[in-house]
């Protein structure tokens, strides 16, 4: 047993921290204030790009550093969001879609896809698109349609809410071939941007997490050649399709549950400044909601460096993965909340670090399978619930 | 790096202790909870097995074995009867203001080498305990015991011991009664007395962590036995554990569980690797106990009319929980030293920091 943190991750962390207070903390104040993404071409993207950020780990030697060393990302992922959850969102780069094309894409789509990412020469995005308006929990009930012309395919369809979808330069389409077969039917499509029938883009208002944009978009008759579909065809004769997904475990939530961490723990430490900064710290009602805030900040820190240490180790880590997304996302909003009652009519007034970080913090119980569809992942180990 | 598996050598304590419970305490729990106690030779085969002297030092014929020892078998202890567990720990938390403030251990070692000894620890947490000069007294309304053959005291940051003079009222119990129960009042010479406040601090760290992972254990044992009760019972055509309500319930339950089970173990890792480990043990008790408010009842919940019933072990995990979770201060005691020392001056702003140190 051994609760420690190395020195290699402790040397990461403080360079991050360097980083999150000179520019991430900034950029996401300014951008909450203004009320829309970081634009491109903010100073903000350069600073990102010279700390390192915008590159693919595909064809790195430590390509699979992410992977191997789940612990080490988590607590890196905590120290981002403690600056700003949605800056960290905003960064260039191949994100959410970049695990997908490293473990079903062809040889061809990771040169054509990720290429641009291995040293770019300006800030670039990808994106996933899976959420409709019509379905997100459910995902197997997309109604976005794939259909085979000659040797490509025609999709149709509405995607919402999909992170920096308008700055993409590739998106990445969940769509299926016939909506009454379920998950068996979808396939994922690489839509380039400027591709006729593709939006317009419409950015969303948010609640908080305001520094990336999160967009929705139609395509009309959207015609994409044959080798957009991610993995080829082959891969999808072979049946091989889903299998991919269904891994015993879990590397993402976790990541999730750890910046919510990071935004619990700023809410901490905001609530502890502010109750210093008004001698406030003597009394009990303040000690008392301190004491909560980083008591529960601690434990879902090691819910989800937990599920994180066994990812590592390559053991089943289902339960784990999902209890530490649905336990911390909880934590973070409770911890912003005591904070705030901290803060008393101040909190009101909408100009607090804390107020914003209330804001950013509900999408974490939202974003990436909600907390009930945690609850269902965890019920079905834990008792068997059924699927339907 | 953080490695929250307890490692090989502990995995072989920890299954020890779990086949006792499961082979010596689980089956007997009501006989136990009745008579007030457990048998002599359930007393025998504990201290057979090397349980007795767990965290003593090898010096005083322990085992010399770490606050992660203690949190893990207190656990598995725990999750067969929290009241069993006490009764047969000789010295059970009394062993660590003296292990921590150097309080002579010999004449409690001597009792920790005797089956059915108890040596019972009073804090002025709990009620009224003063030692002055060379005269200790103690009030408390509640111990878990019927009798002591010691007492050790606990009074801010001084620590004595007390042998003679001891009386022990018995009362009913809430629960817990399979270690006795009653009224103590002390009242008597000091053997020994020691301030020291830094060790008072790391012997209630010590006590918070013998309490929380007992209750840890109950809580365990509630969530588990409700579990594969819900799958087993039907209800409207199916398992009440395939209703989403129940399935939800059972969900946050093992996460309530499983979260308090980390900070547990992370602040008895601290203890043993000697980092300040107070505000984590205050906490992780407080989080147990904030857990034991809902897991308890939601056990028997989940039961229904069948919970309530002493028929099973549900009912007796709710009281049990309660009870443990008001020993030595219990959760405002707790909340009280951590808030202070996580809002205290020297407190580093930011968990990572904390984490780090
Ligand atoms: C800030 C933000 C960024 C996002 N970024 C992206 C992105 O980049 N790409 C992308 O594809 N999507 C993105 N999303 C969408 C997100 O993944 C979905 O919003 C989410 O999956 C929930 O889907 P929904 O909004 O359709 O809610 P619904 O599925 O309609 O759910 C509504 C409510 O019903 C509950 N519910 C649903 N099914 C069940 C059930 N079986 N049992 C019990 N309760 C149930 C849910 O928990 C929820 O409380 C983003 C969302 C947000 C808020």
């Amino acid at each position: 047993m051994d609760f420690s943190v190395d020195d290699a991750a402790r040397e990461r962390i403080e360079a991050l921290r360097a980083f999150g207070r000179e520019h991430v903390r900034p950029a996401g104040l300014e951008a909450d204030r203004e009320g829309r993404p970081i634009p491109v071409g903010h100073a903000y993207f350069d600073a990102a790009m010279q700390h390192g950020y915008g590159r693919t780990r595909w064809g790195r030697e430590d390509a699979d550093a992410g992977a191997s060393n789940t612990r080490m990302a988590l607590l890196l992922a905590e120290e981002f969001a403690y600056w700003d959850r949605g800056v960290m969102i905003a960064n260039p780069g191949p994100s959410l879609p970049e695990q997908s094309v490293i473990g079903m894409g062809t040889d061809e789509q990771k040169e054509r896809y990720l290429g641009p990412f291995v040293a770019p020469d300006r800030p670039r995005w990808a994106c996933f698109a899976m959420t409709e308006p019509g379905a997100g929990s459910d995902a197997a009930a997309i109604q976005t349609r794939a259909r085979k012309d000659g040797d490509g395919w025609i999709l149709n369809g509405a995607k919402c809410f999909i992170g920096s979808a308008s700055r993409s330069d590739w998106i990445l389409v969940q769509a299926t071939l016939d909506p009454t077969k379920g998950r068996a039917a979808q396939r994922a499509f690489f839509v380039e941007q400027g591709t006729p029938g593709l939006g317009p883009f419409k950015t969303e208002k948010k609640m908080g997490l305001k520094a990336y944009e999160s967009a929705s978009f139609s395509l009309t008759d959207v015609r994409v050649p044959a080798a957009n579909l991610l993995g080829g065809e082959a891969r999808y004769e072979r049946k091989a399709g889903f299998k991919a997904a269904m891994q015993t475990f879990n590397a993402g939530r976790p990541v999730i549950a750890a910046n919510a961490v990071g935004i619990g723990r700023a809410a901490l430490d905001e609530a502890i400044r502010f109750a210093r900064e008004h001698d406030l710290l003597g009394r009990d009602r303040v000690r008392d909601r301190i004491e909560a805030m980083a008591r529960k900040v601690r434990m879902a820190r090691l819910v989800c460096l937990r599920a994180g240490q066994l990812a590592d180790l390559r053991r089943a880590n289902i339960q784990e993965a999902s209890m530490s997304k649905a336990l911390a996302a909880t934590v973070a909003l409770e911890s912003a909340s005591l904070g705030l009652e901290l803060l008393g009519a101040a909190g009101a007034r909408g100009d607090a670090l804390i107020e914003k970080l209330y804001r950013d913090a509900k999408a974490m119980d939202i974003v990436e399978g909600t907390g009930q569809i945690q609850r269902m992942i965890i019920a079905r180990q834990l008792v068997g619930l059924p699927r339907n | 790096m953080f490695d929250a598996d307890p490692g090989e050598e502990l995995a072989l304590v920890v299954e020890t202790a779990r086949k006792f419970a499961l082979e010596a305490l689980q089956p007997h729990l009501r006989e136990a909870e009745a008579a007030r106690g457990v048998e002599g030779s359930v007393h025998e085969d504990y201290h057979a097995i090397g349980l007795a002297g767990l965290e003593l030092p090898e010096a005083h014929g322990g085992a010399g074995l770490s606050s992660v020892a203690r949190a893990l078998v207190n656990e598995e202890l725990g999750a067969a009867d929290a009241g069993a567990a006490l009764a047969l720990d000789p010295l059970g938390p009394a062993l660590h203001p003296a292990l921590e403030m150097g309080l002579a251990l010999e004449p409690l070692a001597a009792h920790g080498a005797r089956p059915g000894s108890r040596v019972v620890l009073a804090t002025d947490l709990d009620g009224q305990v003063s030692v002055g000069g060379d005269r200790v007294t103690a009030e408390l309304p509640y111990v878990p015991a019927d009798r002591a053959d010691a007492v050790v005291v606990l009074a801010g940051d001084t620590c004595a011991c007390v042998i003679e003079g001891i009386a022990i009222e018995p009362l009913r119990g809430a629960g817990l009664r399979a270690a006795g129960g009653g009224r103590l009042r002390a009242d008597g010479p000091a053997v020994a007395t020691v301030c020291d406040p830094a060790g008072a601090a790391r012997a209630r760290a010590r006590i918070r962590l013998y309490v929380a992972s007992l209750l840890l254990g109950v809580l365990r044992a509630t969530c588990a036995f409700s579990r594969d009760y819900a799958q087993q019972r039907e209800a409207f055509g199916r398992p009440i554990a395939h209703h989403q309500a129940l399935a939800f319930l059972i969900t946050d339950m093992k996460m309530a569980v499983d979260g308090a089970r980390l900070l547990v173990h992370e602040a008895a890792w601290r203890l043993e690797a000697g980092l300040p480990a107070e505000a984590a043990a205050a906490s992780a008790l407080a989080q147990c106990v904030e857990a034991s408010r809902t897991v308890g009842p939601d056990g028997v919940q989940i039961l229904g009319g069948h919970g309530f019933m002493a028929d099973y072990p549900v009912e007796k995990h709710m009281r049990e929980a309660r009870a443990l979770g008001l020993l030595f201060g219990g959760f405002d005691a707790a909340v009280e030293e951590a808030g202070r020392r996580v809002c205290g001056n020297d407190a580093p702003l930011g968990l990572v920091e904390s984490a780090l140190s």
